[in-house]
């Protein structure tokens, strides 16, 4: 369990151009779920997102996951809550141009220590469950759209993050990889994963896999609905 | 393999495959970094050389050196003082020395007249022995050529040939002629009982000061120069030669280190952003620091190990062919001597720590300060 | 399928590494081994240096330019050559021309007096 409570996020606090990106939202996200935050450009959903997944801290109002409270937590210690509990997929994927497909998917695990040869095997088996596998030597920058955007998934679970955050996953998108998509991330709760994104694209919202759909509009929620 | 030897390869080997995307860019960091690092070690390893080789070869010289001084310039001392010098306490051996230059007007060099002052070294009249570089500029192939020393028109002294010093010691004989003493006075017009300076051999090096004084005091118009002097001022030309070659490689080092700088330091907006990404996936900011210490170690320890073991090559394989007008100097008779490897652990520490260490950290300021930054930047 | 490289990059990098090294340790090794003939040479000089009383290297040898044994003009070890290009510092980097002497004794028997 994911819980918001009054947070708020200001960007350039106390200068002119004072931006109140999220505005006192309290929110309960649950676990085994996929939740969608939709609303228009500016809404403040990705602000919304970001500080869900550690990856900002709230001005105010404390963030607490699984009754663990991590805002205010210092940046080292965020990391570590992001590296252990979150897997990003972010909107224009992030992968890291020049290197291939297997070394992006196995950058997040590159701290930690690991076997190399265990990282590579996890990396490999869930780019085949991707459909990835006959493009893992390649550079990422040869893979098409929805290939980009796999890869993108399979780097955020590379770490075995029992959350995957998305920001816009399908912008990029034509009908059938939407739909490819969604199908992943049913897949992914079924796995027992909590998936949580951010959309404006009526196909997410209105799909079956989708648990619960949250409205917001000028930084605040204007609507929760199952 | 313990977890963090794990972490620091995974974290090697991301910068290596960062680095290889721009392969050509940063080979040629490396080469260039190289060089000058091969050129700084060449003037080390050189000088050091010879420095060395000078001390030891002149440990063995007399102590002190006594000198007549006439209107400022060097003048020939009377044999008289010999006793009185002598006399001092400490004293063990005092020996008028003789020697002079000539000037040989076939190949415009300079020879070293000298008479030994071993007994045991005494040559017969009409006898000489002569360093490797004589025969040598002379074109004196065959084995027991004689010796023609012309002081004028018409004039011309023949001296037999007894022994060729051997090349060996060429860096202190190469252009001497060993005369016997009545043969010397005679072929330089010099009258009995006066010689060119005085060596003075003394029991414990330590009282040089002692005797000084007292020696001083007994000769007040003359000079002393002590072995500690020749020295030192051997010590300084060769590092005036060796900082000549290091101020060179200064415009070298200067020029690298603007490259670097843009190349290590400039941190693009594409690298910011890679950060960010890297920080985004779960890297913290040590992992980050870590990664761009890899590069910089990586970079820097490469370039100082093909330059300085392409120096130590250069230097003592190739006789410092490349900077020896620099480093060697130059004369008509130069001797022909190879220098003793020798390889200063201490030197060659301080070089390491020179050229990689502010590299590296040429690397990890401007990091610092993006991968101190929030990663969310990289959603937006 | 092989996706992986043969070798790591780290494991290349390593070797070439421990290469240089071990090369530096070879040049090491080189100037160990060559220090006893290389003190040999050194002590026959010292003996030279000694029997003969030397006091200086014969490395420049013009007139009152280093080769000065115990320096005679106080300004000895940094004087030069008459026919040498001297503006300091260039007259040690440029050598004298090379062919200036007469390049022959040019005498007969009737020149030899002794």
């Amino acid at each position: 369990m994911i819980s918001l409570q009054t947070v708020t996020k200001l960007y350039n606090e106390g200068r002119p151009g004072e931006v109140r990106a999220v505005d006192e939202v309290s929110l309960e996200i649950v676990r085994d779920a996929v939740t969608v935050l939709k609303g228009p450009s500016g809404s403040g959903k990705t602000t919304l997102l970001s500080i869900i997944g550690c990856m900002a801290r709230p001005t105010s109002g404390r963030v607490l996951i699984d009754d663990r409270l991590v805002s205010g937590l210092p940046e080292r210690f965020l990391t570590e809550e992001r590296r252990s509990t979150f897997g990003f997929v972010f909107q224009r994927f992030n992968l890291i141009r020049g290197l291939s497909v297997l070394e992006n998917v196995t950058l997040p695990a590159a701290p930690l220590g690991q076997d190399p040869r265990e990282v590579e095997a996890r990396a490999l088996a869930r780019l085949e469950a991707l459909d990835l596998a006959g493009k893992a030597a390649m550079p990422v920058e040869y893979l098409s759209g929805g290939e980009t955007q796999r890869a993108a998934i399979a780097r955020a679970l590379i770490n075995d993050a029992p959350i995957l955050i998305a920001d816009e996953p399908t912008a990029n998108l034509d009908t059938d990889l939407t739909h490819r998509f969604l199908d992943i991330v049913g897949a992914l709760r079924d796995e027992g994963r909590t998936v949580i994104m951010t959309s404006h694209d009526p196909r997410i919202w209105q799909a079956d896999h989708v648990n619960a759909v949250i409205s917001m509009q000028d930084g605040r929620i204007v609507g929760e609905y199952a | 393999m313990t977890p963090a030897f794990r972490r620091q390869r995974a974290l090697a080997d991301y910068t290596l495959a960062a680095l290889a995307r721009r392969r050509g860019k940063n080979i040629g960091l490396v080469v260039i970094y190289a060089l000058v690092v091969f050129v700084v070690a060449s003037a080390l390893l050189f000088s050091s050389a010879l420095r060395h080789e000078a001390d030891t070869v002149l440990a063995e010289a007399p102590e002190l050196i006594v000198q007549n001084l006439a209107m400022g310039r060097h003048d020939m001392i009377k044999g008289d003082v010999i006793d009185d010098l002598a006399a001092i306490r400490g004293v063990t051996r005092v020996e008028g020395r003789l020697w002079g230059y000539f000037y040989d007007s076939v190949n415009g060099a300079n020879y070293t007249l000298m008479v030994p002052l071993d007994p045991d070294r005494v040559l017969a009249p009409g006898e000489a022995m002569i360093g490797e570089g004589v025969p040598r500029v002379r074109g004196m192939f065959w084995e027991t050529a004689p010796l023609f020393l012309s002081r004028y028109s018409g004039d011309l002294v023949r001296f037999d040939v007894v022994e060729r010093i051997s090349s060996e010691s060429a860096l202190v004989s190469t252009d001497l002629i060993l005369l016997n003493e009545a043969d010397f006075r005679d072929f330089f017009g010099l009258p009995g009982g006066v010689y060119t300076d005085i060596a003075v051999t003394v029991r414990n090096s330590r009282e040089i000061e002692t005797i000084m004084s007292k020696a001083s005091a007994l000769l007040p118009e003359a000079r002393f120069i002590t072995r500690d002097d020749i020295s030192r001022t051997y010590q300084k030309l060769f590092s005036w030669r060796e900082g000549i070659m290091v101020a060179l490689a200064a415009a070298a080092l200067l020029a690298f280190a603007i490259f670097a700088a843009e190349k290590a330091s400039g941190l693009s907006a594409e690298e910011a952003r890679e950060i960010g990404i890297l920080k985004a996936v779960g890297w913290n900011m040590t992992d980050v620091i870590a990664m761009k210490l890899w590069e910089g170690a990586l970079i820097s320890a490469g370039a100082f190990l093909i330059g300085t073991l392409a120096g130590y090559l250069h230097v003592f394989t190739f006789q410092a062919g490349l900077f020896a007008p620099i480093l060697k100097g130059w004369s008509v008779i130069y001797p022909d001597f190879a220098l003793t490897p020798r390889f200063d652990g201490v030197q060659i520490a301080a070089l390491f720590l020179i050229t990689v260490l502010p590299y590296t950290a040429a690397t990890l300021v401007p990091v610092w300060r993006v991968a101190a930054a929030d990663p969310d930047q990289v959603m937006r | 399928m092989s996706t992986r490289p043969r070798l790591r990059r780290s494991s290349v990098a390593f070797a070439l590494l421990g290469a240089g090294a071990a090369g530096l340790a070879l040049a090491a090794l080189h100037a160990a081994l060559s220090k006893a003939p290389g003190q040999a040479r050194m002590e026959a000089s010292a003996a030279l240096v000694r029997t003969v009383g030397l006091t200086d290297l014969a490395l420049f040898t013009e007139a009152r330019y280093t080769r000065h044994p115990a320096m005679a003009d106080l300004h000895a070890p940094f004087q030069d050559n008459p026919m040498s290009f001297e503006h300091f510092p260039s007259g040690t980097f440029a050598p004298l021309n090379r062919n200036f002497g007469r390049g022959t004794l040019g005498f007969d028997e009737a020149q030899v007096i002794r």
